[in-house]
């Protein structure tokens, strides 16, 4: 029996040992950072030499699709790795896993002396209920939040008009789906006017990527259908790929996802099918050049411009507390980006006439809903 | 003599219960059938699609492969709730290796390999040790919800692997694959084969072979079995190891397939193995019956997939999407009839020491 109690002991603390592993804000950036491993890291180490000689300390609470997503987180990193480079900060980012971590992780750059933190980034609209409670309990300490607006004095929102660049991208397969059009590995089925699109979790934000995606299909083909699928998670892209083949199966040639890494699986599955896909917050052709030959263009959000700007205002003793920035098509917010491989491919008259439509958005011409219920 | 009557009482409003579910099925096909136009009738026109059917197949593998496992195991005396775990390392392994050896094929054999080990590392606690089987199995689980994602973010500096460039790809057998609906049976990835071929395998081992009689009987009676001149421990470290080789094969096959292994939260696993469970179960610790099961859930799904998209049914799709939990947890509740082993979760001695 002694024998039976030690093993399962010793299981239980192994474990807890374990668990431990996995949590925790990762030190640095240096140590993940495989582009440029510019060795942040030991600045970070003894923190108390290094804040002295940088000009501002920043603390960065990822989404939960984490690093290495391609797609809206690394968009906030290299917001941040561009102030590192450009503005002499040091910054300690921390990638939870689950929703219920958001606080913790808030609250341990909020509380921390050692480096003692000017600015701490959320990025996503989840963190927000996390920071509406953290932000009153630590009045000295600035937020910034990004997709979302918590109002109180201590946090800048940056929030983008994400229903815009849809709209842009959603006119581009709405007119690309009934013509010929085929490169790369991807062919258009001019028979169906039938695209797709996948959002991550259902809610007011991805709804506004999917209302401005079905406007501007509707805005290049009145007749067109939109074939629309939640996956229910941000880091699914097994389920992601299901969804994408079920709407290339039954007829789509064009699929734009909102879904942050769950989006992978759209593209593979694109990519499988011989269609084409949409990517969204980065150049994905770039950022996921396995599948350039199959992204027609990506719905481009600045997320980068958003963190910099909040470092940047806060290294110029400006930060913008209680304010809500919003970065649209005419703040360069959002945009359409086409595909590194694919994008000379697609007709000259496409093309203008999103841009069009982008300057008819911008005049205030065209208003595009926010909400798929209003489209 | 009241508790008798109430317990049939109670037998025949489950099956009553069960007759009106099977009705309402019927009548639900029949008006699919009668009226193509109607709510069944886009409901089972996009279920009975050759993609339906490929989806199914592809989201069935890891939870075959791995209830496979757990019915090995379990028959033999040792209940494996830990198929999570070994699911969650095989699919980590294996893109690591197929990152580093350049095929797919050495990823799927690593994988499982590593799987093995694990179910190893859990078959020495049990049986040697004679731990919880329970606690033992939530370790494994435990220890590969950590380590996978602790191991990645080592490698590859994030709990996502990067993606693999090459992949199984497809086995199309010509002029069979053109069949509407049936031929996504000849038009699948080759783990659909293996799969297929690992449900008959386990079934003929299971029931027709010496080593599946040990296996029962070390489940059912261990002490007959010990009579007869069987090593009880030596069968069920065969089974638990074999446990570890299927659940490997299930997850090696989920993240390669997807050429990625992810590693937040949940993992890609994400409750696969706890399916897992669930399909053998039902199937009554029968291989073909844990796989009829795991379509039963993996169609639902596919289904649940489809009827979103084509946004038939006017209710919320985080609603659409638990479907094929809700209609488990039912059919289940209707019509599951499982016996458990007689001495699973027993530890066993033998009388000579």
């Amino acid at each position: 029996m002694d024998r039976r109690t030690f093993i399962r002991g010793s299981g239980i603390a192994g474990i807890a040992a374990l668990a431990g592993c996995t949590g925790g804000p990762t030190e640095g950036s240096g140590s993940n950072d495989s582009e440029n491993g510019n060795g942040t890291g030991d600045g970070d180490g003894d923190g108390s030499s290094g804040s002295a000689e940088v000009s501002a300390n920043v603390g960065v609470v990822y989404a939960t699709g984490g690093l290495g997503d391609g797609s809206f987180n690394d968009q906030a990193q290299q917001g941040i790795q561009q102030a590192e480079s450009e503005l002499n900060i040091s910054y300690n980012d921390a990638q939870p896993d689950e929703v219920s971590q958001f606080k913790s992780f808030q609250q341990q750059f909020a509380q921390s002396t050692n480096p003692d933190y000017d600015l701490v980034c959320c990025i996503g609209f989840l963190q927000k209920s996390a920071l509406a409670e953290n932000a009153p309990d630590y009045p000295d300490q600035n937020f910034m939040i990004v997709d979302e607006v918590v109002e109180e004095p201590n946090v800048a929102s940056y929030v983008f008009g994400e229903e815009e660049g849809s709209f842009l991208v959603g006119q581009l397969a709405g007119l690309l789906t009934t013509r010929e059009f085929s490169a790369g590995s991807g062919s258009t089925n001019p028979d169906r006017a039938s695209v797709g699109f996948v959002g991550g979790v259902e809610g007011s934000l991805i709804g506004k990527f999917e209302a401005g995606f079905i406007a501007g299909v509707a805005r290049a083909n009145a007749d067109a259908e939109v074939q629309s699928t939640y996956v229910g998670d941000f880091n699914d892209p097994a389920g992601g790929k299901e969804a994408a083949l079920a709407m290339y199966n039954s007829g789509a040639d064009i699929v734009y996802h909102a879904a942050g890494n769950t989006g992978t699986g759209v593209f593979e599955a694109a990519q499988e099918a011989g269609r084409f896909a949409i990517g969204v917050d980065q150049d994905q052709s770039k950022t996921k050049s396995n599948y350039a030959d199959v992204i027609l263009a990506s719905m481009v959000k600045r997320v980068d411009t958003a963190v910099y700007t909040s470092v940047e205002n806060v290294v110029n003793g400006e930060f913008d507390g209680g304010n809500v920035t919003t970065l649209g098509l005419e703040q360069d917010g959002v945009e359409v980006v086409y595909g590194q491989q694919l994008g000379g491919q697609i007709s000259g008259d496409v093309k203008s006439e999103i841009k069009a439509s982008q300057q008819a958005i911008i005049d205030g011409e065209i208003s595009v809903p926010a909400d798929p219920a209003n489209v | 003599m009241s508790n008798a009557v109430a317990s049939r009482a109670g037998l025949s409003t489950r099956r009553l219960a069960g007759l009106a579910l099977g009705a309402a099925v019927a009548l639900f096909v029949l008006a699919g059938v009668a009226m193509p136009d109607s709510t069944p009738g886009k409901v089972l026109r996009v279920a009975f699609t050759k993609s339906a059917l490929a989806a199914t197949l592809r989201l069935s593998v890891p939870i075959a492969f791995a209830a496979l496992g757990g019915i090995f195991a379990e028959k033999s005396g040792v209940i494996n709730i830990g198929l999570e775990g070994l699911l969650i390392i095989s699919a980590f392994v294996a893109v690591y290796a197929a990152d580093v050896g350049g095929s797919v094929w050495l990823g799927l054999l690593v994988g499982v390999l590593a799987s093995t080990l694990l179910a190893g590392l859990f078959a020495v606690v049990c049986i040697e040790f004679r731990a919880d089987q329970i606690i033992a199995g939530l370790a494994v689980w435990l220890i590969a919800l950590g380590l996978a994602p602790f191991a990645s973010q080592a490698i590859y500096g994030g709990p996502n692997t990067e993606s693999l460039e090459g992949s199984f790809g497809t086995i199309t057998v010509p002029v069979l694959s053109e069949i509407p609906f049936f031929g996504a049976l000849f038009d699948a990835n080759p783990v659909v084969y293996l799969m297929f071929a690992a449900v008959g395998l386990s079934w003929y081992a299971l029931n027709r072979t010496s080593f599946g009689r040990w296996v029962v009987a070390s489940g059912e009676n261990p002490k007959a079995l010990d009579t007869a001149g069987v090593n009880v421990t030596r069968v069920r470290y065969a089974a638990v190891l074999l446990s570890g080789v299927l659940a490997g094969f299930g997850g090696a096959a989920l993240s390669l397939s997807l050429g990625q292994f992810i590693g937040n939260g949940a993992t890609m696993v994400n409750g696969k193995g706890f399916i897992a469970i669930v399909a053998y179960l039902f199937g009554n610790y029968n291989p073909v019956g844990a796989l009829l099961s795991t379509f039963l859930f993996a169609g639902l799904d596919a289904l649940q997939i489809r009827l979103q998209a084509a946004a038939i049914i006017a209710v919320p799709q985080s609603l659409v999407r638990t479907i094929p939990y809700v209609a488990v947890i039912v059919v289940l509740a209707l019509f599951g009839r499982t016996r458990i082993p007689e001495a699973a979760g027993d530890h066993y001695e033998s009388g000579e020491d």
